[in-house]
């Protein structure tokens, strides 16, 4: 069967827009229109936000250079901070450097048995840390001072120099000379301990020269300590230095009344 | 044309006029909007900065007082002049405190393999940016306890507290490079007996230590005064010699 369309022909079309007599060109109108004046808001937006940013902007400005201005008349003062600065770091840094001599000491002091074995004398310096022998000899430390002195670097004791101690003295046997090279091992940095000699009076050897007494023990030997620390780790080492002091086991009375001890068992003379 | 051509044109016309409009006027006016944002960000950096950097100058004028303090303080570590007579003085202080007899300071020449008579400038050798060296030979002679206690006072003349890290500054700073310890008769020091205490355990203790001057042109303020730094509107023209080679009085030792 064939369809029949029922509908009279001007329904046929649908609903069209009404255009009127200007055939939808007063709809293009509005449309620009509307178009426009968008446009219009957002130019003058954008006109507002200029002329306000320009205004900060020369505010901003004027803020920063009367900043400056004060900054730079207060530059004198920032400037000898950093003096202050750059002295204090340099004074803490020769202070770092140093070998903690008394410490040393009042260590040596402690580990050598007491009324068996004496010191005649004892050199101790801060070696470079090319040579291993500084401090053997009394014109040892002399040529390595002046040669610390010389060197391009700030601290007379720069790191990585190397303290060694010589001792010579006397013992009352061998025994208690090994003894004193075990013990000095037990000083606090302490690297190596060697022997020079060790020679009983009356043997005909050459001995540490200490001019001791018939039957006892001449010696000579040499104490090297750890090389001073870099300025980076110095702060933290206890072997060196004044953190070392402040680290030490004994107290400072205890570490006064120790070398009394030695010094009247005649360790030293 | 019919109706529906015109209709297209009109439209195309219409997109064409607001197109140009957003082109030539809007656009290029929200461009110079943005760029100007921009300029803003860039001038409240700026005036960031500049604020840090007033507020860091007004920090260092707050704590110039404690600078110039502390600054004084540590030319009694380092003077910026050789001031042996101050060295002097205070180990001779050391001595006497520590019942040590202070036999002979002698200036070392830097390089040199022995001692030399002291010069006025003899002694000092530069040594990096941050200070000189002058070097001395010194005796002292005592027993063990006493040279002992000795070498800990020199120490202490600086140290620096490791906790905290600041650093306490009584008197000269001193690194002991060599010590020597001997019989006093065998080493050349005073002959026994000569006024130290301890009868035959006296020691002769030879010491070659270094202290330190600041760089020569270095003053040791800078010029600055208690009023304010050199170049400051506070500081008056008549306290200008405090900035000198010649130390200001608070220099000096008090060991």
């Amino acid at each position: 069967m064939r369809a029949v369309n029922l509908m009279t022909t001007d329904e046929r079309r649908g609903p069209s827009i009404p255009t009127g007599r200007s055939g939808g060109g007063a709809y293009v109108v509005l449309v620009l229109l509307g178009g426009l004046a968008v446009f219009a808001l957002l130019y003058g937006l954008a006109d507002h936000a200029i002329s306000g940013r320009r205004s900060e902007v020369a505010s901003l400005a004027a803020r920063a250079q009367q900043a400056q201005a004060r900054a730079g008349q207060l530059t004198p003062y920032t400037s000898f901070l950093q003096m202050r600065e750059q002295r204090v770091q340099t004074v803490t840094q020769l202070v770092d450097s140093r070998f903690d001599w008394a410490q040393a000491f009042h260590e040596l002091g402690r580990v050598l048995p007491p009324g068996k074995v004496s010191l005649g004398s004892l050199a101790g310096t801060v070696g470079s840390s090319s040579g291993s022998s500084a401090g053997a000899s009394s014109s040892s430390s002399s040529s390595s001072a002046g040669a610390a002195s010389g060197s391009s670097v700030t601290s007379a004791t720069p790191p990585g120099s190397i303290p060694t101690f010589a001792l010579t003295g006397c013992a009352v046997s061998q025994a208690e000379v090994a003894l004193m090279l075990d013990r000095l091992r037990l000083i606090h940095g302490v690297n190596e301990v060697s022997l020079q000699s060790a020679t009983k009076s009356g043997s005909g050897g050459g001995g540490g020269g200490a001019g001791c007494e018939g039957g006892r023990v001449s010696f000579s030997a040499q104490v090297t300590f750890d090389a001073l620390p870099s300025a980076s780790t110095a702060g933290g080492s206890s072997s060196t230095g004044t953190a070392s002091t402040a680290a030490a086991p004994a107290s400072p009375a205890s570490a006064s009344a120790t070398p009394v001890s030695t010094s009247s068992a005649g360790a030293v003379r | 044309m019919t109706g529906r051509d015109r209709t297209v044109v009109m439209v195309l016309a219409t997109l064409g006029v607001l197109a140009a409009v957003w082109l030539f006027a809007v656009a290029p006016k929200r461009e110079q909007a943005a760029k100007l944002g921009t300029e803003v960000s860039t001038a409240q950096a700026a005036l960031a900065s500049a604020e840090s950097q007033l507020a860091s100058a007004s920090a260092a004028q707050a704590k110039y007082q404690d600078a110039y303090a502390s600054i004084v303080r540590l030319g009694k570590a380092v003077p910026a002049s050789q001031e042996v007579p101050s060295l002097i003085y205070q180990l001779s202080q050391a001595t006497n405190e520590k019942n040590v007899e202070f036999a002979s300071i002698t200036a070392s020449v830097p390089g040199a393999s022995g001692s030399k008579a002291p010069t006025a400038s003899a002694g000092a050798a530069t040594a990096g940016a941050g200070a000189t060296q002058m070097p001395f030979t010194f005796v002292f002679n005592g027993s063990f306890d006493s040279l002992y206690n000795l070498f800990q006072q020199l120490d202490a003349f600086t140290t620096l507290h490791t906790t905290s890290g600041e650093l306490n500054v009584s008197g000269r700073l001193l690194t002991i490079q060599s010590i020597k310890l001997g019989p006093v008769s065998a080493s050349g020091g005073s002959a026994p007996g000569s006024g130290a205490p301890g009868g035959s355990e006296q020691l002769s203790g030879t010491i070659t230590a270094t202290a330190y001057v600041l760089p020569a042109g270095q003053s040791l303020t800078g010029g600055a005064t208690p009023a304010g730094p050199s170049g400051t509107a506070t500081q008056t023209a008549s306290t200008g010699a405090a900035g000198s080679a010649n130390a200001p009085a608070v220099v000096q030792v008090n060991p």
